[in-house]
């Protein structure tokens, strides 16, 4: 069925703003120019040429010809930098920490850092994050603290993103504006169109925050990413898409992910503002998102943006990515495009930076993440009863109420007798007293 | 859905065509000779009277004075004679006026619907507040997420039930688990989704099913079906204010069919609790939505048959006395009313409309033999959809109507 714009809602584009009607006219529902000639075409940019890339550093840290460098002084650029170690620092430890049993699961942002630490900073502290799973460093740049990071990883008592209940890297914190991870892949794009929305419909919060929504070039083949996208034009919401072009899907090459330019070109088809970055270019990121952020809540309206960078680690400890791709071709782009070196080089030639100042800080982030590594070791995990709660709010249903106590019978019945659930039973705090010795159970 | 839609549409002109022709499923054909059968037009169940309608049981009255307790106080409220889908649009309405941050949103719900529940709201609250989305079910669900994880109260309509599957990841692994998966940091209490369900006489495989069965797993979430108009409207606001996602489904036959005096002002009706609508002692009859009608008029041509079925009907069960209720809150449902009245029954019968093999009937079966084992009389038997689609020519055959629960109880009660 057509659907003519006649009754588009006041607070969308008028179609009729939309180019110029040609002497030849136009159909009734379009505002596109009639034409005689037969011309299919296939890329946005009017020519066959691609998208361009937007970088202001070079390889060697270097500004490019013409390139104009975002506002920076030396103090963001040194807490920039600070961050995009921490990153690695924190991913190598937990990494080792996975392959030695410690935690179950953990997925490394190796290769993105001037991504993700260079968007974080270019965002008020303020503005809601929805996050895929590699996006830790937002956090990190919000002041979440190592504390916090460790506890969810083991799931510990402490853990205030989930309770335990969740995997590793699945954080997520009200305080910092960062909307709880969760596993399946471009739910939180839409999602994000609804909290731009009620972020429009909020007083206080209507011309100063936006929705940051951040997944990567895989996802963006879910039905959620059109929905999303769509919506954030249609219903127009200050949302802002980060999409992190890294190259792979767990071993999809993004070659077999689409067959179109990028993700950057799908922006134009949803009537987006879109800029794609040179992702490994931490003052590119800084300066694209900057003004993304900008025209979010200049116009209302939803921006893309497409950072181009490259997962250098495996997708995840359940993965060896030298199954699908050669350990050379990781090896010269870590030593090619490293967005930390190049990033190190612009702070030397600023002379914002040097070599004692970088071992220092290496030694520092390491002792940080070691001390917050071992104090998360020693916590117990929480209450088995948290086993039970928040599935509702509100009164607590009968069949919750039920499966509760009738797990606490076995408990009492087999908790001593059977060595994988006592063995278990010590690891959480209160042993499971908290079940055993609960009241009202019969 | 490009087709789907438009299929969408023809159903419910036909459905306004036939506004005067009401189609009745209860209706044997021909009827008997005594005419007397109770159809949805005439039923016992709906409250016709100002009177009866401010006696619903469990209705509280929710005043503006919102510090001070709900009252049941009856005296000085005014009814209004309202379908169901007006109903609903009073219960939407008051919702939009007492809560600056409740939006209602969906596929053409800002001319008014294509059910009408939607009529003049968007006139009434501006179209920041009712308005269009895109033909994208995943996406209307996951917008509404989004805006209840701020704390604003999201109503959103799924055009037909049947076409929720594409919005079955966001409602089950999204907004499910949303509170238990943040440690309680975040929810989203603040989601309702409101969609037309059940049979209506010719809306063939899909704009006829019945899916709540698929949503009764998904812990986290609340699943209601209201039978007339003041359930609806009082249920409806339950759903809006309850701080759990909740999946209102609205027997689309209803819509229209179904007339009650409804009281005007703001009042709620409890989630999680069944209504016992008929007592009884030999047999527990439970249902809910559309086939409560069906029903009532099965329980009327047990005591006293058609001379057509007076052979079929043996006269020593004629007069059995048959407990029916409304189970109305599928998830979480109400096992300790259903229990109480299988233990005093011993005989069991579930009524709904979706196929039999793992719908919300094999649950709640499952569940009350366990519980009345030693009570049972009889097989709890389930009188059901049959376990194919819902095939556009075949539907009076298909759906479970009052001569099948007939028979389920005599062959219950005479086991």
């Amino acid at each position: 069925m057509i659907r003519f714009p006649a009754i588009s809602r006041n607070f969308s584009r008028q179609w009729t703003t939309r180019g110029l009607a040609t002497a030849a006219g136009n159909l009734p529902n379009s505002r596109s120019p009639i034409v005689a000639k037969l011309k299919f075409f296939n890329s946005v940019t009017g020519s066959d040429e691609l998208i361009p890339t937007y970088r202001v550093l070079d390889g060697v840290g270097k500004p490019i010809d013409g390139a104009e460098l975002p506002e920076i002084d030396e103090k963001l650029a040194r807490r920039l930098y600070e961050n995009m170690q921490l990153l690695p620092t924190l991913d190598n430890i937990l990494y080792n920490v996975q392959r030695q049993g410690k935690i179950s699961f953990y997925m490394t942002a190796h290769g993105e850092e001037a991504t993700i630490i260079g968007s974080a900073a270019a965002l008020a502290s303020d503005d809601e994050v929805l996050g895929q799973y590699r996006e830790m460093g937002v956090l990190l740049w919000r002041g979440f603290g190592l504390d916090n990071v460790m506890a969810q990883c083991f799931g510990n008592a402490e853990d205030t993103s989930g309770k335990g209940r969740q995997m590793p890297v699945h954080f997520g914190s009200p305080k910092h504006h960062f909307h709880t991870i969760s596993s399946p892949l471009a739910t939180q794009i839409p999602q994000a169109a609804g909290v731009a929305y009620a972020l429009r419909r909020t007083p206080g919060r209507s011309s100063r925050s936006i929705a940051a929504c951040y997944f990567g070039e895989g996802a963006a083949s879910e039905g959620d990413f059109h929905a999303g996208l769509l919506l954030a034009s249609t219903i127009p919401s200050p949302t802002l898409f980060i999409a992190r072009n890294n190259g792979f899907a767990i071993s999809t090459p993004s070659t077999e992910q689409f067959y179109g330019d990028g993700i950057a070109s799908r922006g134009p088809g949803y009537g987006i503002d879109t800029i794609r970055v040179d992702g490994n270019d931490v003052l590119a990121v800084l300066g694209a998102i900057r003004e993304a952020r900008r025209r979010c809540l200049d116009q209302g309206r939803a921006v893309l943006v497409e950072a181009m960078t490259y997962r250098v680690g495996h997708h995840s400890t359940s993965d060896d990515s030298f199954a699908y791709r050669a350990r050379s071709e990781v090896d010269d782009r870590k030593r090619i495009d490293n967005p930390i070196a190049r990033f190190r080089l612009f702070m030397e030639s600023q002379g914002w930076w040097n070599a004692e100042e970088e071992e220092e800080l290496k030694a520092r982030l390491k002792a940080d993440v070691m001390k917050a590594f071992k104090k998360a070791e020693t916590v117990k995990k929480g209450e088995l009863g948290e086993l039970f709660t928040d599935v509702y709010g509100g009164e607590e249903p009968w069949n919750i109420k039920e499966h509760r106590e009738e797990l606490t019978g076995l408990l009492r019945k087999y908790g001593e007798v059977w060595e994988p659930w006592r063995t278990e039973l010590a690891r959480f705090k209160n042993k499971g007293q908290d079940l055993l010795k609960r009241p009202s159970d019969s | 859905m490009h087709t789907t839609k438009f299929t969408a549409r023809v159903a419910k002109r036909s459905l306004a065509i036939g506004k005067c022709r009401r189609w009745n499923s209860t209706s044997v054909d021909p009827p008997p000779a005594g005419g007397h059968l109770p159809s949805i037009a005439t039923s016992q169940i709906l409250r016709t009277t100002r009177d009866s309608a401010l006696r619903t049981p469990g209705l509280s009255f929710m005043d503006e004075d919102a510090s001070g307790p709900s009252t049941t106080i009856v005296g000085g409220r005014e009814t209004r004679k309202m379908n169901t889908y007006q109903a609903v649009r009073d219960a939407m309405s008051i919702a939009l006026q007492k809560d600056d941050t409740a939006v209602v949103f969906g596929e053409d719900v800002a001319f008014g619907g294509v059910f009408r529940c939607t009529m003049g709201l968007s006139e009434e609250f501006g179209r920041e507040r009712v308005f269009n989305t895109p033909l994208t079910e995943q996406g209307i669900a996951g917008f509404g997420i989004g805006m209840a994880l701020m704390g604003h109260t999201a109503i959103a309509e799924i055009q037909f039930a049947d076409y929720i599957y594409p919005a079955f990841d966001q409602i089950v692994n999204e907004a499910a688990k949303i509170r238990y998966r943040s440690g309680g940091q975040y929810n989203v209490g603040g989601l309702t989704f409101r969609t037309p369900t059940m049979s209506v006489g010719h809306g063939g495989l899909y704009h006829s099913q019945s899916p709540e069965g698929f949503f009764m797993g998904a812990s986290g979430l609340k699943v209601v079906i209201p039978r007339s108009p003041i359930q609806a409207k009082g249920l409806l606001l339950s759903s809006i204010r309850d701080p759990n996602p909740v999946i209102f489904m609205e027997p689309k036959i209803l819509y229209r069919s179904a007339i009650e005096q409804v009281p005007i002002d703001d009042f709620e009706l409890p989630l999680g609790k069944a209504e016992v609508l008929v007592p009884g002692s030999d047999l527990t009859l439970l249902t809910w939505g559309t086939p409560v009608y069906h029903c009532e008029t099965a329980l009327h041509m047990l005591s006293s048959p058609a001379p057509s079925l007076e052979p079929l009907v043996p006269a020593s069960v004629r007069s059995a006395k048959i407990e029916l209720i409304d189970l109305r809150s599928i998830l979480p449902w109400d096992v300790e009313t259903i229990t109480d009245s299988v233990k005093r029954t011993g005989r069991l019968v579930i009524v709904h409309e979706a196929g039999m093999t793992a719908g919300a009937g094999a649950e709640i079966s499952a569940e009350i033999q366990k519980r009345c084992f030693l009570k049972l009389n009889a097989p709890v038997k389930r009188v059901t959809g049959w376990d194919t689609p819902i095939a556009l020519q075949y539907e009076k055959f298909h759906i479970p109507d009052a001569i099948r629960v007939l028979d389920a109880i005599v062959e219950t009660l005479t086991y």
